[in-house]
């Protein structure tokens, strides 16, 4: 695919979930002209390959804001975008093993309730109601919202990709950004495999390889991309209903509307994109004995694939977002850590509101990209990640 | 014998006989119905691959009746029909929805009906049952263990072949199927009725063993550490897209064949043997007065036509195979000749597909071997050097899977053996390549698309995927077949598109006009067939991190 046109409002590189609605909030409040850059197929990164986790328990009010904005945006898709991505709110379920983990929940809890959430936590009995067959012994507790859901991934890429394109705005995919054309100390144009526009402003939402691309732009930064495998299982008739997590070995698996249980489960990888993304007997494994020790009767179900995604993670877990002090008309909406699907909704609109100079509810300290230069410091950590 | 239940009736089977066979009678046992229309499925490939034989045993969900032995006082009950496989009432979604269901862009309004829809349609989903939670699950089988020299996979002509040499030269091999193996291989650790699922080589440079994950017929885990590994993983039987091709009755020459060699009656009386090449002809041979006629794209070779009119069996050459009649057993096809349209209702109570072998490769793919598009045969096949070595170290391949000839198969599996084994053996330039039936070809494909329609084309069976999802998707600007699989579902059911890729890549290269191997094709997914979290849960932490930068 070529460009259309050689000089452009905003470019954004990336056509995943984070692009897509970031294009779409700058086309609706007319900014323009918007293309989307991406380098491979739709849906070929992150935003095809998560669990389709949507989530409103985390551990600081900033995270919780952005989450709750991001359901209701999620709840409206249907309407909104033509394409029905099965928001399913079954609520997510975190487990706690150990009493340490039990007192980590009751933390989180307290922040989430405080932000008017219904959370709830639970004892063992509880979570036996909403997981049947745990094995004896295994949890001690846990914390439930039921509101948080899970979602098909697909069809918000395809929903989003048709309507960007019907605001006007273009979707360049099979274009690598190769470099950033600096001119006077700021964005001049971005260099790509298909050709070379200008532009004054760049968004990099390259989601895994979006630390790749700032560096390619001159810019240090601490953006990490990390090799997360998931997989899924034979569909079977539906027995789970929320997402269930385990913050002590990063555990997480739901059940879909098509009956596969689709999770993954923390195993150390080399950070890197280089070797593409092969999955690994450690994963599959290690996933299995995850499954079966926590719920026996899974014994006889049968892994249908695997697959392999990066997160893009960030030193303090928060994302970053807005404008890069050290080069202006390049704005950041990445870090997400491997949860940009349910951030993107809420964080992709403040990306759009820094780019048309309004000023968005964002704190510098927590989102800026200038916070890493000050050092790891007092500020606060968003330790919830998982998978 | 062998006494079971089968829903509620009691029934015997002889000793040694599958829960396919032993359910087999006058006509194909009908376990399951398809996951989206629920419309009447039946045991298709006979491989263990299909989603057409699902059965719950004694409470195991999602159990593969043909790869499966009768065991005495075993519980079987068909998959996910209500009330019977025969006379599912949800069966009414497939009447009643001729252009099917979109759930892409449907059941979104009014909101408040969502929550409504999603119980609804999550009831739908799914094949097997979980089994009740019980106090106290039994034991998990005992895993297995193995280490050696050389790991075989595959005892067709090719890995049986190698085999004998590896023995012959004083090292014992591992040898893995799917089916079993005769005893008669004396002098290897036989794992018969086992699936190798994942493959782990050798990293570049490193002096470490390839490992081999997978699963036997009780659900056990099997690990098989070796030096070196020869894939003879062998081909299977294309599937072959056609309104109607998902009807029960519509099996691959493998079931056929399997059928037969059963001491037991085969499922049909009149079956029409699609295909014109060397497997139609041993269709021919082996069914005898049970065929009604072979129906062809191109022309049909003398030996076939010799073969056909000794048992007076009408031939249909430079035909498409159209339509199959019929809803929960197949009853007639109707075939259109090439260039005129005209058609001709063949009456049949199977077909038989026979048409053109594909290779068994994922565990190539797996294992990140070189692959290479091989335009006649329409399919991928790993790069090889003389004697089968892959471009993965010490990852060999031999037989149909590396695209050699039947009458090369064993040389090819005794070359690829020795050369595993650090000996030069002498081979040819090249193997001779095995007959491909160019006629079913892209042209083939141009003219199948151009027929009338009247119900569904199940483009992918697995899924429930529809020919017309797939143009749709096409027509949106969703190019590619990774594209159109995440857009569809095509290809991400239970068999991993072993059934639907093929054709698929035939369709999306005439609906984008380009070739097929510009379609891009699916990354080939651990495991190679679905396998127990049991099976791989003892293994877990057994691996080191594999991956380096």
């Amino acid at each position: 695919m070529t460009f259309a046109r050689d000089r452009y409002g905003v470019a954004i590189v990336g056509a995943g979930i984070v692009g897509l609605f970031t294009a779409y909030h700058l086309r609706r409040a007319g900014a323009g002209p918007v293309v989307v850059v991406d380098r491979g197929f739709l849906s070929a990164g992150g935003s095809g390959r998560n669990g389709g986790g949507v989530r409103q328990q985390w551990e600081t009010r900033a995270t919780i804001r952005l989450a709750k904005e991001s359901v209701a945006a999620y709840r409206r898709f249907g309407t909104e975008f033509g394409y029905n991505i099965w928001f399913r709110q079954g609520g997510y379920l975190f487990l706690a093993d150990t009493a340490a983990a039990l007192a980590r929940l009751r933390t989180v809890h307290d922040v989430v309730r405080s932000e008017g959430l219904g959370s709830r936590l639970l004892g063992p009995e509880e979570v036996g109601r909403h997981v049947a067959g745990i094995a004896p012994g295994a949890v001690v507790g846990g914390a439930y919202l039921a509101t948080d859901g899970t979602l098909y991934p697909f069809p918000a890429v395809w929903g989003l990709y048709e309507t960007v394109r019907a605001l006007g705005a273009e979707v360049v995919l099979g274009a690598d950004a190769t470099g950033v054309i600096v001119r006077d100390g700021r964005v001049a144009g971005l260099a790509t495999s298909a050709g070379t526009i200008t532009t004054p402003t760049i968004v990099n939402a390259a989601g895994g390889w979006s630390g790749e691309f700032s560096r390619r732009a001159g810019l240090d930064v601490p953006n990490v991309a990390s090799r997360h495998e998931i997989l899924a299982t034979e569909p079977l008739k539906p027995f789970l209903d929320p997402m269930v997590v385990r913050p002590s070995d990063g555990l997480y698996f739901s059940q879909t509307m098509r009956g596969e249980i689709v999770g993954g489960v923390t195993v150390p990888h080399a950070p890197g994109t280089a070797r593409g993304v092969p999955s690994s007997p450690r994963f599959l494994t290690a996933m299995a004995r995850a499954l079966v020790d926590l719920l026996p009767r899974l014994r006889d179900v049968g892994i249908l694939r695997a697959w392999t995604g990066f997160y893009d993670d960030t030193p303090d877990g928060f994302p970053v977002l807005g404008e890069d002090p050290r080069l202006p008309g390049f704005v950041h909406a990445n870090g997400f850590g491997g949860h940009g699907f349910m951030l993107a909704p809420a964080a992709s609109r403040r990306a759009a509101a820094t780019i048309l100079g309004e000023r968005p509810d964002l704190d510098p300290a927590e989102f800026g990209p200038a916070r890493f230069a000050a050092g790891p410091g007092a500020r606060a950590v968003e330790g919830l990640q998982l998978g | 014998m062998r006494r079971f239940r089968f829903g509620r009736g009691a029934r015997s089977a002889p000793d040694g006989a599958t829960i396919l066979e032993a359910l087999t009678d006058a006509r194909l046992p009908s376990v399951v119905r398809s996951v989206r229309y629920h419309r009447p499925r039946a045991p298709f490939c006979g491989t263990g691959e299909c989603a057409g034989c699902l059965v719950r045993v004694n409470g195991r969900p999602n159990v593969r009746a043909c790869q499966t032995l009768v065991r005495d006082g075993d519980r079987i009950d068909a998959g996910n029909a209500v009330p019977s496989p025969r006379f599912d009432l949800l069966g009414v979604l497939d009447l009643a929805f001729p252009h099917g269901i979109d759930t892409l862009r449907g059941f979104r309004r009014p909101r408040f009906a969502v929550r409504a829809y999603q119980r609804v349609v999550r009831r739908l989903a799914g094949y097997g049952r979980l089994p009740p939670v019980t106090a106290s699950p039994p034991p998990p089988p005992e895993p297995r263990d193995l280490e050696g020299r050389l790991a075989i996979v595959g005892a067709g002509p090719s890995g049986l072949a190698a085999a004998r040499r590896a023995i012959a030269l004083g090292v014992r091999p591992i040898v893995i199927d799917r089916g079993a193996i005769g005893d008669d291989l004396v002098g290897a650790d036989r794992l018969g009725r086992t699936a190798a699922t994942v493959l782990l080589p050798p990293r570049p440079g490193r002096d470490e063993a390839a490992t081999l994950l997978g699963f036997d017929a009780n659900g056990a885990g099997v690990r098989v550490r070796a030096g070196a590994v020869l894939l003879a993983t062998g081909s299977y039987d294309a599937p072959l897209l056609f309104e109607g091709n998902d009807r029960p009755g519509v099996v691959t020459a493998e079931l056929a064949l399997r059928l037969l060699r059963r001491p037991l009656r085969p499922p049909f009386r009149r079956a029409v043997i699609v295909g014109g090449g060397a497997r139609a002809l041993e269709l021919v041979t082996s069914l005898g007065d049970r065929t009604s006629a072979v129906v062809s794209a191109g022309e049909i070779p003398p030996e076939l036509v010799r073969a056909a009119s000794e048992r007076a069996v009408p031939l249909y050459p430079r035909s498409i195979v159209a339509r199959a009649h019929g809803r929960s057993s197949v009853r007639a096809i109707t075939i259109a000749r090439r260039g005129s349209g005209e058609d001709l209702e063949l009456s049949c109570d199977a077909v038989v597909l026979a048409h053109r072998r594909l290779p068994h490769h994922p565990l190539l793919f797996q294992a990140g071997a070189e692959m290479r598009w091989e335009p006649r045969a329409r399919a991928y096949y790993p790069t090889l050097g003389p004697g089968g070595a892959t471009t993965v170290p010490r990852l060999f391949a031999a037989g149909s899977v590396a695209f050699v000839a039947p009458e090369a198969a064993r040389a090819s599996g005794e070359a690829a053996a020795e050369l595993a084994l650090g000996g030069d053996p002498a081979v040819p330039t090249a193997w001779p390549t095995p007959p491909v039936d160019e006629a079913w070809g892209a042209d083939y494909v141009t003219e199948l698309l151009g027929l009338p329609r009247r119900g569904k084309w199940v483009a992918c069976p697995c899924e429930d995927v529809l020919l017309e999802e797939v143009e749709a998707a096409v027509a949106r600007g969703y190019r590619g077949l990774e594209v159109v699989k995440r857009y569809t579902g095509l290809g991400t059911g239970l068999c991993q598109g072993r059934y639907c890729v093929p054709e698929a890549l035939a369709v999306l290269a005439a609906l984008e006009g380009r070739p097929p191997e510009a379609v891009g094709y699916l990354t080939q997914r651990p495991p190679v067939v679905p396998t127990p979290l049991g099976a791989l849960a003892p293994f877990a932490g057994a691996f080191g991190q594999e991956v380096v930068e």
